[in-house]
């Protein structure tokens, strides 16, 4: 690797403008950094705004007699042109919620939609539902008729029971009655 | 007869390369046509006035809440999206996020009754609205970069939008610390100083004014700039990155006279915004009004805005999540780099669903 220093000055130079820079900006600061230099800055601008003023109002002067727009008419064209976006701006604003008030809408009628959707199949499932029950009514109605034939039939057969009974009874005491009568016979 | 001299050894070389190749830059760099700037795709949303509002499409949608960009008045937005790779807007779309930017535009005479009032009421406040119906989100983040940040913050604490986060970058809140002269902050205070009729003659606040109040500020005198240029003009990319820093520094907007006229009497003589007396309209800007996430940056190598004038907000505010971060960088280097998307980033992520 060469050893030789390679022509750059530029670096250095740039060094040295810093440090030229920042001394000369010290010195304004320095300079510049009292009451007196801000109250001839305030007198300076305040003379630089009145000779401003001044000119201003003599050209506007001017142009009013040669009939020529200034920059005050600007100015209201400028104003009116924003008033302009202004309302569209509202109405834009106002058609946006209308927008959104209308979704809202749909939303609700869509949810209307759902719940009658809902409230006509509940109302055929009971419609169902009150055929079956009234089928089954008939049904039990006829079971109570059966049973309540059956029941009838059961209290005849219980008479016919007692009455069974009764002749029971009766045939046996008969027979009991017999074979006295034999037992007596053989005896004799 | 040649003959050598013994000094051979100390005379530098000419390395004739790299010197053709800094004088071809540089002379390119001084006359070739201004760089390109704003190269990212957008679309415009809304427009009133000179303000349109830009919308920045995220590469891949990764995040719901939109964010929403306010820059300073006092120049033009084009630093957050300057040159590809090192561009803010770029870096944070191509991380999924949603950009929208209020470009404030260059006020002309016709503008001169335009204060901070109108500025936030008719201009901002409609900007988030639209904002809001076109991303079609619940909430929205606000990012504020130097005056834009005071904006962002004062918008903030009157706002009825749904404001989720507020970042504020190289943010003057306080304005009583001035990194100017002290006799001259003095004078202004005291009354020695009034630039109200000045102000309104003119109407609105030539560039050149804005600019001279910046040089009279920092530095009046400048021009390390171009020597600077002229050490590493051999490396095309800082050309390439001075030229475009260049046509931004001396890019400079008029400022609209009531606005100008508020910043210097209500922010910078009465300090109002910090006491909580700054009236937008019928509203009172009270920073304790402010509930939103808060994220601070500053720079520590800001030669513009000091730490101390961004730090009370942090105590003003009333937000349970608040973060403050210095870094090293300047006032314009942390857009003019693109590190500022990457700081973001690292905290809006996970604050923004």
């Amino acid at each position: 690797m060469s050893d030789k220093i390679s022509f750059d000055p530029y670096e250095t130079l740039h060094k040295f403008s810093l440090l030229w820079e920042k001394q000369v900006n010290d010195f304004i600061y320095l300079w510049t950094n009292n009451k007196e230099f801000v109250k001839m800055t305030n007198l300076g601008t305040d003379i630089h705004a009145r000779y401003l003023e001044t000119f201003k109002k003599n050209q506007e002067a001017l142009a009013s007699v040669l009939n020529l727009p200034t920059k005050s008419d600007v100015i209201n064209v400028a104003n009116l042109t924003i008033q302009t976006e202004e309302k569209i701006e509202v109405l834009e604003e106002q058609m946006w919620n209308l927008q959104d008030s209308m979704k809202l809408q749909g939303k609700d009628i869509e949810s209307v939609v759902e719940v009658s959707k809902e409230i006509i199949k509940l109302t055929k499932q009971l419609k169902s539902e009150l055929v079956k029950t009234k089928k089954e009514l008939t049904d039990s109605k006829n079971l109570q008729l059966e049973l309540q034939e059956m029941k009838f039939e059961l209290v005849k057969l219980n008479n016919f029971k007692a009455e069974f009974e009764s002749l029971r009874g009766l045939i046996e005491k008969g027979n009991d009655a017999d074979r006295e009568l034999t037992e007596a016979g053989s005896r004799k | 007869m040649a003959t050598e001299t013994p000094l051979k050894e100390f005379i530098p070389e000419l390395d004739y390369e790299k010197e053709m190749k800094r004088w071809t830059h540089l002379f390119k760099a001084l006359n070739d046509p201004e760089p390109w700037v704003g190269h990212s795709p957008r679309n415009e949303v809304w427009q009133k006035n000179k303000s349109i509002l830009w919308y920045y499409p995220a590469k891949q949608k990764k995040y719901k809440i939109p964010l929403f960009f306010v820059y300073s008045l006092f120049n033009k937005p084009y630093i957050l999206d300057i040159a590809p790779k090192t561009s803010v807007i770029e870096g944070l779309t191509n991380m999924g996020y949603e950009v929208y930017l209020l470009d404030w535009g260059s006020p002309g005479y016709e503008d001169k009754k335009i204060g901070l009032d109108t500025y936030i009421e008719k201009y901002l406040t409609t900007a988030v609205k639209r904002a809001l119906r076109h991303s079609g989100a619940d909430e929205i983040t606000l990012v504020g970069y130097c005056l834009g940040g005071t904006i962002a913050s004062i918008y903030a604490s009157i706002a009825e939008e749904p404001i989720k986060n507020l970042i504020v970058a190289t943010v003057p809140i306080d304005f009583q610390p001035f990194m100017g002269p002290d006799k001259w902050a003095v004078g202004m205070r005291e009354g020695d100083m009034n630039i109200d009729h000045f102000i309104d003659v003119y109407g609105v606040v030539p560039p050149q004014l804005v600019d001279g109040m910046f040089r009279a500020i920092g530095a009046p005198v400048y021009f390390t700039n171009y020597t600077m240029l002229l050490s590493r003009a051999h490396d095309q990319r800082y050309v390439d990155k001075w030229r475009r820093m260049n046509k931004w520094t001396l890019d400079q907007v008029p400022f609209a006279g009531e606005a100008y006229k508020q910043l210097a009497n209500d922010l910078f003589k009465e300090n109002k915004l910090i006491k909580g007396e700054l009236m937008i309209g019928n509203k009172k800007a009270d920073l304790t009004n402010i509930k939103a996430n808060l994220f601070v940056v500053s720079g520590s190598k800001d030669n513009l805005i000091l730490e101390e004038q961004s730090k009370p907000i942090m105590e003003l505010v009333s937000s349970v999540d608040k973060t403050y971060i210095v870094v090293e960088t300047g006032h314009v280097g942390l857009a003019l780099s693109g590190l500022f998307a990457k700081i973001v980033d690292q905290w809006v992520s996970s604050r923004s669903n």
